[in-house]
């Protein structure tokens, strides 16, 4: 029996229409949206939305209702707070000079999204929600020729659970300038919709580290679009491990020559949780690299899914992209999908692709046994040694403790019974 | 009281018998080759005497240290002091070979009512340890046996041995892929650990290795039985003859 959906569209409607009336910008996100993405949707066939659709839900509006803040603590970051999608100035830190703040409105959305043509984007909910019911649109500019050696870190957090939130970040980071910056969603909300876009300018640089650790009973539906400018360098870190779903899709354009995508990720999944990671890159010049690596690890009933596209135009010569996707099933139940996309008009290129899905392999766990290491300690040794590999590869020093930390409390609870 | 006691055991794989009646005693302070031509059973017993997985005995006894080995699970196996070095040692990708050291050095430790050692400690220990098995430092950094040469994996074993400390160890065919040189290697770590109160057991196809390891019994497994036990002598009679004459088709 199919169940009949709520109908979201008609609530943001109404919602827009009370909040936002004048704002035509905010009516023309709002128009592409006309229902949640359904199964037959090929970019959605693996990752459905039904619970989220059956949810009754309206986006978040500030208040003056004061809201519990959380304070940012840690002296090794240039903290900036977020609650609900609203920034929380007094809990967040005073940026340096070099990093300009403003706010942005749903005209300046349009105008920075103007290359995108695709579909998949232009259609995407969050996309549409967002830039339709967005509350604060921040934009980050990093000053050109700056290299800010403390990292930035946005900390989302939110608990409205009857509600979506929806954060709207631009980082323009200016040639020769170089940024690092840790993100951390933790919200408990109905659907958490962040969209952000990056734009790289040329020989430019960031390191992104995201941890989507939301709420048991969240959905979180992550869209991050890039823009990498020549010789710019884009290097990107997901950890997934929370939400009930979490789709984190990304997508980047490689609008000049020798630019480079790095785009890897770990996702840590146990019982129902469905992880989705979703990456298209676009390689529209020449000499340009790009890396899609994924590993999860899934226990119980939850699922996995990999969708990566390389796209590489005719005259983006030379390009050199690779991806590779391995998921270690730890349950009869679990179940990981992966499905590689390349569409290659050029002919002087070398793209890559793979995907292995595997149980831990009982010959390896024997030697452990054989050492006198317990099967439960041998499983974590293994499965900590998959993600590391990965996470040492992929992570800035500067965040190697934090995000193998965050990893091993995340895959002790899988490890859970 | 002997540390090792095998009571006729029998072991049928998918209908095929492969132990049709092994016995065996080992006596601290003893060292005891176990030949026979290939296929006769001898990796099979080392299996069964670690406890791996699909190796349950059909019938028989065996007791290690008193005990009854049959209980207990091969990682508690371990913990009491039964070794095996393998005959391909598996790569252990992102497991790093020191923390792998130390997780089963502790783990034994632990067991034996002795400290465990703090990092520091470890390594120094596993540094000693290593320099005389001529194992780099560089290596120990690596991932456990991934991309160590057929050489650097059986030192590898033999120095995981030495840091254990067992009172059985189990050599199997410890000398193939060896060259003379590794195999000296290899030999002077066995011959420096083996005591009074330890014993080893060398599974081998050839004697070669029994040149260096000098064992104190000789026994010869085939079709599933020991069909010949005997001193160190018996090893050259096989060295010269081959297994003919032993087993009817060898």
């Amino acid at each position: 029996m199919q169940r009949k959906h709520n109908d979201f569209s008609k609530a943001i409607k109404k919602h827009v229409n009370e909040n936002y009336l004048k704002d035509d910008d905010r009516r023309s996100f709002l128009n592409n949206f006309s229902d949640w993405p359904s199964p037959t949707n090929e970019k959605w066939r693996l990752s459905r939305l039904g619970k989220l659709a059956r949810k009754s839900f309206i986006p978040y509006v500030s208040s003056s209702k004061k809201i519990k803040e959380t304070s940012a603590t840690n002296e090794d970051f240039f903290s900036l707070v977020f609650i609900n999608g609203i920034f929380c100035k007094e809990s967040s830190d005073k940026l340096p000079k070099e990093i300009e703040m403003s706010f942005l409105s749903a005209k300046d959305l349009i105008s920075n999204l103007r290359d995108v043509n695709n579909r998949s984007v232009l259609n995407h909910p969050t996309l549409n929600i967002t830039g339709s019911c967005f509350q604060d649109f921040i934009k980050l500019k990093i000053k050109a020729n700056c290299s800010i050696a403390k990292p930035i870190e946005l900390l989302q957090t939110g608990n409205c659970p009857h509600n979506s939130i929806h954060p709207l970040i631009l980082i323009e980071v200016e040639k020769n300038s170089k940024i690092k910056i840790l993100e951390k969603f933790k919200t408990n909300v109905a659907l958490n919709a962040p969209l952000q876009i990056l734009k790289l300018e040329k020989n430019s640089k960031i390191e992104f580290i995201k941890f989507h650790n939301d709420d048991s009973e969240t959905t979180n539906l992550s869209l991050l679009i890039s823009f990498l400018k020549e010789d710019a360098t884009c290097n990107i870190f997901n950890l997934i491990n929370g939400g009930a779903f979490t789709r984190s899709e990304t997508h980047s354009y490689l609008k000049g020559k020798n630019s480079s995508m790095n785009l890897n990720c770990v996702y840590l999944s146990t019982d129902s949780q469905h992880h989705d990671v979703t990456s298209s890159i676009y390689h529209d010049f020449p000499n340009c690299n790009s890396s899609q690596k994924v590993r999860g690890v899934l226990n119980k009933n939850s699922t996995g899914v990999f969708q990566g596209k390389i796209r590489v135009e005719k005259k983006a010569q030379k390009t050199n992209a690779q991806q590779m996707s391995r998921a270690l099933i730890l349950s009869d139940k679990a179940l990981s999908n992966s499905k590689p996309e390349l569409e290659i008009y050029a002919d002087d290129v070398v793209c890559s692709h793979g995907a292995t899905v595997g149980e831990l392999d009982e010959e390896q766990i024997f030697y452990f046994l054989s050492r006198g290491i317990d099967k439960q300690k041998a499983r974590f040794m293994m499965i900590e040694a998959f993600l590391s590999e990965i996470i040492e590869e992929s992570v800035d020093k500067v965040f190697l403790d934090e995000v193998l930390n965050e990893t091993e409390i995340a895959f002790k609870k899988i490890l859970e019974n | 009281m002997s540390i090792l006691n095998i009571k006729n055991i029998h072991l049928s794989i998918e209908d095929k018998s492969i132990l049709k009646g092994v016995s065996l005693n080992v006596n601290p302070g003893e060292v005891h080759a176990i030949m026979g031509p290939n296929g006769s059973g001898k990796s099979t017993l080392s299996y069964i005497l670690s406890g791996k997985e699909g190796y349950e005995l059909s019938s028989g006894n065996i007791y290690f240290d008193n005990k009854d080995l049959l209980e207990l699970s091969a990682n508690e196996r371990s913990n009491q002091g039964l070794f095996l070095a393998f005959q391909y040692p598996v790569e252990l990708p992102g497991v790093s070979s020191m923390n792998f050291l130390r997780e089963a050095v502790n783990v034994r430790r632990k067991f034996l009512g002795k400290k465990e050692l703090n990092h520091l400690e470890f390594v120094k220990e596993a540094r000693r340890l290593a320099s005389s098995m001529f194992i780099k430092d560089e290596m120990l950094k690596r991932s456990v046996n991934v991309g160590f040469s057929g050489g650097e994996k059986k030192r590898f074993e033999i120095l995981q041995m030495m840091l254990l400390e067992p009172k059985l160890a189990i050599l199997d065919e410890t000398d193939s892929g060896l060259d003379v040189d590794a195999l000296k290697i290899v030999s002077n770590g066995v011959n420096n650990y083996k005591g009074k109160d330890n014993a080893v057991i060398v599974i081998t196809h050839y004697q070669r290795l029994l040149d260096y390891i000098v064992p104190d019994y000789v026994h010869i497994l085939a079709d599933g039985v020991i069909k010949k036990s005997g001193g160190p002598e018996l090893a050259k009679i096989i060295e010269k003859n081959g297994y003919a004459g032993i087993v009817d088709a060898a």
